[in-house]
Parts: structure tokens; C-alpha cells; sequence
């Protein structure tokens, strides 16, 4: 789609710009050590950027949750800080305000990270209170109850919102009823509100351990002994290192391939959610190509959907393609919302456009996505919170960010015969698909598609 | 003690204001225009058209291509998009250091010359994107509306923020060719923009650059009009019901706050935070923490520069209790930080977090290339980035309390309350 030069009717008074190569870059140096204690230290010195960014990665698959406390790791996370062997949850709220301290943790698929981001001048005291709430959390028994009615409130909110509750049906539909990774990481009504203090007291003590973790620091860390600073604040940090499971891939379900229609009455848009197995970041081949399609696919207005569905048919704001990873495997997940009138065409051209896609892809997109992927990586990377993130993310996959690198590399290897294979060794043409819209309407159009059996459901 | 970002500035003779910031940290270049026209500037039967216009931004123009802005910059490694706000337009990319003229090349193309490419075929294709957009943002999720209700209910009808810059259904079909034209004639143009850009340049190879490709611009933009006259706190309280298919009750309570960058906006801003922003809130601890009859509570001020500014807070009723109940207990707390005010600690606590959240926000060039540029446009002063933290750390507890008993009282306030249909908490 990109216009010719020499056809350029040259009005204006400048000829266009010739674009120079970039700059050498590459992702900011490690520095690593191991405590002690098992806890491993990674810092990454990026002068000029003064807000310090602190991630702390404990490895923890969310399948140890005991069935029916699932949700345990969430509630877990956000009760560190609310209340711990020093402080009331008031209180210690008041230190982290009083010096503009950001402190949160979540969990994922491979375990809990804890987020601190603090400026430079308040470092000691924010890693002696990220300490405090990762030690010696006591999980009184109010804010426990209050968290548990919270997540039970947040479960309403999402089922509410037509990405969520599809992003909900996908993974129930799409894997196994027996794996974990079929039902939400947060939990649901059936466990949250089995959770006690007892239990978390237990889970934390089993899980949240220094062997094996990793605390990542990225900022301007001129005139500060980081890893002095942290063994201060976490030397002292113990407890047995839990079992480590080799991961395995999560089963899909046998009947996966098939469309889930979420009736919602009244639905001005209908969500679209389509999804089939990818691989996972170890891929044979190397990951740098499936970065490449979903950028081609679905990452831009120029991608392959949205020159379709929004640039010439105006049906949608925008779908999003992209490979995700998992721990072991992963998937690739195309989503967005149409107008609702042209919800049967939308389905039907865009599952057209994925599949076609295993005809071939041109060296012009290819080049295309090989470029943006790599030459926005100094800019993707340029700020403390990015580059933490970056690291932390990895360390759960047992990664460090030398993978970011070599995988920029990489990039230089990806052509369009090998993104066709790359695209290919997945996409079979068998889809998962989750709708979310009204049903009374658009069920019967979907069906006549004759792209799987449609299952009607209530949202 | 003032930050110290690089900030120079120039005005080409055209009117264009270029700011270059010097930051060689990253090879990369932000490029950030301001155009200053939002939503406020529209009339009645065109809301919605600041935001459809920016989209058209995007469709071609004399020598780039529809779709081209986006796929050109995209393969050179950049990052790209725009907004529209109440205020102002911007445009933004985030391109290697050696893409930055085609970068200057194709905004000026499209800020000079859009009018040769615009056509009815992309303006209703982007008419329906942006209809869509509305849809997926507002009209298909719970709550979804709330905003634009608080804007209708706190500003009179008729005043630049009394509607969103999403605008209605009903403008957005009857927006045509002929005012896409015309409004470009009259807000582009390098005499209401500005540029700046961030990053791995010199002040001289920007005003360079700057020159070579908006220098030939002519200065088309009619000139702007004023701020309109200041609006006071309402008077009496205002209140909307939606009883409606929402997961849980919720209550919008909204304020008129003073206009942006004064000394009353930056109290007004910090009673905010410390009434319902802050984890050590007011309502935060009350409501939340120790009569757990909400789940949760937020609060924002958002700075405008036509004589008011909004404040509101956000509040999720917890299922069984009354909402009621929840907006008495916000009223007494309303009515007693105005009567006594902050405490020093909370102030400290306040100020701490808006420290560390303009620390971060300047951290990535690409936001700071807005706060300049936001700066520039609206206060005159692109330097206003390095100082604002000095400004805000003049405000005295004696001040955030008079702030709040004259914009944050009770009886000043705007609800809007969305409550569950089935009535479970009635």
C-alpha cells in the first residue's frame, strides 16, 4: 500500500525525505550477583531516568493453588501490604504516601511479580517496606474478608464487560476442563471465597521463598551500591525453596475447534474473540517470526485485518492479532469488537483472512514487520519501568533479557518463506471462537457460515 | 529546585513555535505537535468533529497516501498515533533519529495540504471507525456513559465542556466535506501549532528541520478566541439517576474546579487526591477500609483552560449496601475536610505522590514531548515542565482547605448515580 514515488504529483516544494539507517542499540547491560539466600540481583543502569523501578519475580505456576482456594496467589498479592508484622495496613499505607511510593503486586501463569516504583532519593526506604510486605505479611482476618468481597465484586465487573467475559469463555472453551489454565488466574465464585488467613499464611510460606526469585532494579543508579542496598533490605529474607515442577504444555480441550455464541441481549457491538494454538518463546525457529505476524496479521491499521475490517469496511475501531506465550506452548489470539449489524460478515472475513494467511505472506510486509519490530526496540525499551518489566517478565520463563537480545537479532533472519512456515506450524484452520453479542439476532447467521457447530450460551 | 530538561525555543515566521529538547539517550526522535482546537471549539449540531477531523488526519494528503502516515513511519521503527481532547489536538511519532525528516516531511504535508486528499469516500469510512470507537468505549459497557453525563450536568448547557469530545451519533452523520474544510481553514495551521520535538537532536538541527519543512506553510489559521468567562462552584447539588443493567451501583461525584496551572486548580487537585485518591484517602479509609461500604474509590482533577476545570471521584458501592448511604458518608467527609482541611501529612503524602507520578510520566520522551507541547499551547511557557513541582510545592494546607470549601462542598457537588436494575440496593 505504499504509494510509488514517481507517481507523486510533486506540488510540494521539499522532495521526500530518504530515510538514514538507525543508530547501533542494544538492550541496556546486566548486572547480576546471587545473594546468600538464593535471590537473584539484577540491575540495569539508565542514566537520566530518576524514578527507580523495582520488580521482584517469584516463580510460583499457579497450578500449586489447592482447587478449591483458586485465586489464592491474587488475594495473596493484594494483601502483602495490607498489614504486616510492624504495621497496620493504615499504617503502612501512610509510609509508602508519605514518600510517594507506587507498590503493587499480581500474578500471572508463572508467578507473583511485586511492582515498587519510588524516586531516586526514596530507594532505602521503599526496598525496607517492599521487604516488610514480602516477609512479614500477617494477613489479619478484616482486610482478608474485604479483598475476597472485592475480587467477588471485580468477577460481576468483568462478566460485565464484553472483552473480559470473552477473554473468560476463550480459555474455558479452548483448554482442557482439568487444567488450570481453563479457569480465570484471579479465581472464581466457587473458591475465592473459601480463602481464610490461614491459608494464605500457609501459601505464602510455601511459595514466596528468595531461592529462586528475582529482584530486578532499572533506573539511574549512579552513586548508589544496589546490591548493598539490597542485601540490606532482603539478605536477611528466608524460607525453604518450594519444589520446582518441570512445566508442562496445558491441554487443549478435544472439542476446542468450535464457536461459543455469549448472548447479550441488546449488544450495540459484538465482541470477537478467535484463538489456536502457538508456540511458546523456545520455539524452533526462534520467536522473532511470530513477533513479525502478529505485527503483519494484526498490528497496525495497515495489517492484514484492519485494511479490511476497518480501513475499507468500517465495521470496527480496531482487531488486534498477536502470538502469546506461555510458560510451555502458548497461543495466538485475534480479538476486537464489530458494529453488530456486521457481525456475520466480520467473523467470516476475518476468519477468511487467517486462514489465507497460510498461502504466503510478501517480502514487502514481511520487511515491513521485521523493521517496526526491531527498530522501535530502542524506544520500546528507553524507560526504567520498561526495561524492569522486560527482565522480571522473562525471569518467570526462566529467561533473562540476553533472550530480548538475541531475539532482536534474530530479526535479521526472518524472511517471508520462513514466516509462512512459522505461521503454517500452527495455524491448521481450526478456531476457537468466542462471541459475545446478541444472540437472537446474529446466532443463526453465524451458524449458516458452516465455519463449526455454534453453542449458545447466556452471557 | 526546578528540574533541568533541555527546553529551546523558536517561532518560525509563519507563526509555527518549535521547542526542541535535547536528549541523546536513546537515537530516537519524538516529533509532537499541539494544534489548538478541541473539542471546545465546536458548535452545536458538530460535536465529535475535533476527534472525526483527526481521524481524517490519517486518510492522505497532497503527496502522502491514506493509511501511508501510519505504514511509512511504522517500517522506519516508529511509534505513532493521535488524540483529541477537550483542549486540543495533538499528533505524535516517535521515529529513529534517522527518520525524523520524512516524520517533519509528512506532518507538514497533511497540516499544509490535507484538503487535496480529503474525499466522502474516507470521510465515512472513518464516520463509521469513529462511530465504532463510540460504541466500543461508551455505548456497549456498563457505565460506559458516566462521563458524559458528568460533563452535561456540571458545565451549563452551551459551555465548551458540556459535551464530550466523542460527541452524538446524530453530528457525527451530519458532519460533510464541506465542514471538514472548513474547519481546517479554520484551526490548522502553523500559526496554532506547535512543534516539538524530544530526543537525539540539537536546538539547531531542530529549528533546521523545522524550518525546511513548515517554513513554506503559510499562516492560514484564524486567530483563536479567549477563554470564556470563568464559572464559579455550582450552587446547589445536581443529581442524575440511571437505574440500569450495572454489575454494581456506582456514584459519580463531580465538582467545578478552578481553571488549570492556578494556584486554587493545584489546592483543588491536591484536596482530590487527599479526599479520594490517595490509598490514605478520606473516603479510601472510611469507605473502603473501616465501614467496607464500598469497594473502591477514585478521584481525578482534570485542568482545563476555558474558565473552569472538572473534578470528580468515582465511587463502587459494595454489594448489599446502600448507595445511599455511600454518598452520605461522602458528604460528611466533604463537609468536614472543607471546615478543617489537610493535615500535614497528608499534604506531604499528596505532593509525594504527584512528584513521583510527573517523574515518571517525563521519564519516556514521548510523554514529555506532550507536557511541553502542552505547556507551549496552553500557559505560553514550554519550561513549565521543569517547574511545576516548585509550584505545586508552594501550596499550604491553609490553601488546599480554602480550595475545598469553595469548590468541594456538598452542596456544590454533581451525582450521578448508576444503580442495578434489580434494585438489590435500594
Amino acid at each position: 500500500m505504499t504509494q510509488q514515488q514517481g507517481e507523486t504529483q510533486q506540488q510540494s516544494e521539499l522532495e521526500r525525505p530518504e530515510v538514514s539507517p538507525p543508530e547501533p542499540w542494544s538492550f541496556p547491560e546486566a548486572q547480576r550477583s546471587v545473594l546468600p539466600n538464593g535471590l537473584n540481583v539484577v540491575s540495569y543502569d539508565i542514566p537520566g531516568q530518576y524514578v527507580i523501578s523495582v520488580r521482584l519475580a517469584v516463580p510460583m505456576p499457579l497450578d500449586r493453588e489447592p482447587r478449591d482456594r483458586e485465586g489464592i496467589a491474587t488475594i495473596m498479592a493484594r494483601t502483602l501490604d495490607e498489614g504486616t508484622a510492624r504495621h497496620t495496613a493504615e499504617e503502612f499505607a501512610e509510609l509508602l504516601e508519605r514518600k510517594g511510593i507506587a507498590l503493587g503486586a499480581g500474578v500471572s501463569e508463572s508467578g507473583l511479580v511485586v511492582d515498587l516504583d519510588v524516586s531516586k532519593r526514596h530507594l532505602s526506604e521503599a526496598l525496607d517496606l517492599l521487604s516488610q510486605a514480602v516477609r512479614e505479611p500477617t494477613f489479619p482476618a478484616n482486610e482478608v474478608s474485604r479483598h475476597v468481597k472485592t475480587r467477588l465484586a471485580e468477577i460481576d465487573q468483568e462478566r460485565a464487560v464484553p472483552g473480559p467475559r470473552a477473554a473468560m469463555e476463550f480459555i474455558a472453551t479452548y483448554f482442557d476442563a482439568d487444567e488450570r489454565a481453563s479457569r480465570p488466574t484471579a479465581g472464581s465464585k466457587a473458591t475465592v471465597p473459601a480463602i481464610t488467613p490461614q491459608d494464605l499464611v500457609a501459601f505464602h510460606a510455601a511459595n514466596v521463598v528468595p531461592s529462586g526469585a528475582t529482584l530486578v532494579v532499572a533506573g539511574d543508579l549512579s552513586d548508589l551500591d544496589v546490591v548493598s542496598e539490597i542485601e540490606g533490605a532482603l539478605g536477611a529474607w528466608s524460607g525453604a525453596a518450594a519444589d520446582v515442577v518441570e512445566p508442562r504444555q496445558a491441554a487443549c480441550a478435544v472439542d476446542a475447534a468450535r464457536i461459543v455464541f455469549l448472548d447479550r441481549p441488546g449488544s450495540v457491538q459484538t465482541e470477537l474473540y478467535i484463538g489456536c494454538p502457538g508456540p511458546d518463546r523456545s520455539v524452533e525457529g526462534g520467536w522473532a517470526a511470530y513477533q513479525v505476524l502478529g505485527f503483519v496479521v494484526g498490528g497496525s491499521p495497515g495489517a492484514r485485518l484492519d485494511a479490511v475490517l476497518r480501513e475499507e469496511k468500517g465495521f470496527t475501531y480496531g482487531i488486534r492479532s498477536g502470538f502469546r506465550p506461555r510458560r510451555r506452548g502458548g497461543m495466538f489470539l485475534t480479538s476486537g469488537s464489530v458494529r453488530a449489524d456486521s457481525t456475520v460478515e466480520a467473523l467470516g472475513l476475518l476468519l477468511d483472512i487467517l486462514d489465507k494467511a497460510r498461502d504466503g505472506f510478501t517480502d514487502e510486509e514481511t520487511q515491513a514487520g521485521v523493521d517496526f519490530i526491531g527498530k522501535t526496540a530502542p524506544g520500546r525499551f528507553a524507560t526504567a519501568d520498561t526495561v524492569a518489566e522486560e527482565a522480571a517478565g522473562l525471569a518467570l520463563e526462566g529467561l533473562t533479557t540476553a533472550f530480548t537480545t538475541a531475539n532482536l537479532l534474530a530479526l535479521a533472519d526472518v524472511d517471508a518463506a520462513s514466516l509462512t512456515t512459522s505461521y503454517d506450524r500452527y495455524v491448521s484452520g481450526e478456531w476457537t471462537v468466542v462471541i459475545v453479542g446478541d444472540a437472537s439476532l446474529y446466532a443463526e447467521g453465524v451458524r449458516e457460515l458452516g465455519r463449526g457447530e455454534v453453542t449458545v450460551l447466556p452471557a | 529546585m526546578p528540574l533541568d530538561y533541555k527546553i529551546a525555543e523558536r517561532s518560525l515566521a509563519n507563526g509555527l513555535r518549535v521547542i526542541v529538547s535535547e536528549d541523546h539517550s536513546v537515537p530516537n526522535v519524538t516529533v509532537n505537535l499541539w494544534v489548538n482546537v478541541g473539542s471546545r471549539h465546536e458548535v452545536e449540531g458538530r460535536t465529535g468533529f475535533a476527534h472525526l477531523f483527526e481521524h481524517l488526519m490519517f486518510q492522505g494528503s497532497r503527496n502522502v497516501a491514506s493509511g501511508e502516515h501510519f505504514s511509512a513511519l511504522m517500517e522506519a521503527g516508529g511509534r505513532l498515533n493521535a488524540t483529541t481532547w477537550f483542549d486540543r489536538t495533538n499528533y505524535f511519532e516517535t521515529v529513529p533519529r534517522g527518520a525524523m525528516d520524512l516524520a517533519l516531511w509528512m506532518e507538514a504535508d497533511r497540516h499544509g495540504h490535507l484538503l487535496d486528499a480529503v474525499n466522502q469516500e474516507n470521510l465515512d469510512n472513518q464516520r463509521d471507525v469513529v462511530k465504532e470507537e463510540k460504541r466500543q468505549r461508551y455505548d456497549n459497557v456498563p457505565y460506559g456513559n458516566a462521563l458524559i453525563d458528568v460533563y452535561a450536568a456540571v458545565f451549563p448547557k452551551d459551555h465548551p465542556y458540556h459535551h464530550a469530545t466523542i460527541g452524538s451519533m446524530e453530528d457525527l452523520d451530519a458532519a460533510s466535506v464541506e465542514d471538514v474544510h472548513e474547519f481546517f481553514r479554520s484551526y490548522y495551521g502553523p500559526n496554532n501549532t506547535v512543534l516539538t520535538l524530544v530526543g537525539d537532536l540539537t536546538p539547531d538541527e531542530g529549528f533546521a528541520s523545522a524550518e525546511r519543512y513548515f517554513g513554506p506553510l503559510p499562516a492560514t489559521a484564524t486567530t483563536p478566541r479567549g477563554p470564556v468567562a470563568r464559572l464559579t462552584a455550582l450552587s446547589e447539588p445536581v443529581r442524575q439517576e440511571h437505574v440500569e443493567d450495572v454489575p454494581s451501583d456506582r456514584l459519580y461525584i463531580a465538582f467545578r474546579l478552578p481553571v488549570d496551572e492556578t494556584t486554587a486548580f493545584f489546592a483543588s487537585s491536591l484536596a482530590m487526591d487527599i479526599i479520594g485518591g490517595l490509598a490514605t484517602s478520606r473516603l479510601y479509609q472510611r469507605l473502603v477500609r473501616r465501614e467496607q461500604i464500598a469497594n473502591s474509590v477514585s478521584a481525578h482533577a482534570m485542568g482545563f483552560v476555558d474558565g473552569v476545570s472538572l473534578g470528580f471521584m468515582a465511587i463502587d458501592v459494595a454489594d448489599g449496601c446502600k448507595a445511599d448511604a455511600v454518598e452520605a458518608a461522602t458528604c460528611e467527609e466533604l463537609a468536614r475536610f472543607a471546615a478543617d482541611g489537610p493535615t500535614e501529612i497528608e499534604l506531604e503524602s499528596a505532593m509525594a505522590q504527584t512528584e513521583r507520578g510527573w517523574l515518571s510520566s517525563l521519564a519516556s520522551q514521548e510523554e514529555r514531548a506532550d507536557h511541553i507541547c502542552h505547556y507551549a499551547t496552553l500557559q505560553g511557557d514550554p519550561g513549565g515542565i521543569n517547574t511545576y513541582l516548585d509550584r505545586l510545592g508552594e501550596v499550604t494546607v491553609a490553601e488546599v482547605q480554602e480550595a475545598a470549601a469553595t469548590w468541594l462542598t456538598p452542596r456544590s457537588r454533581v451525582v450521578v448515580a448508576y444503580l442495578k436494575q434489580d434494585g438489590a440496593a435500594q
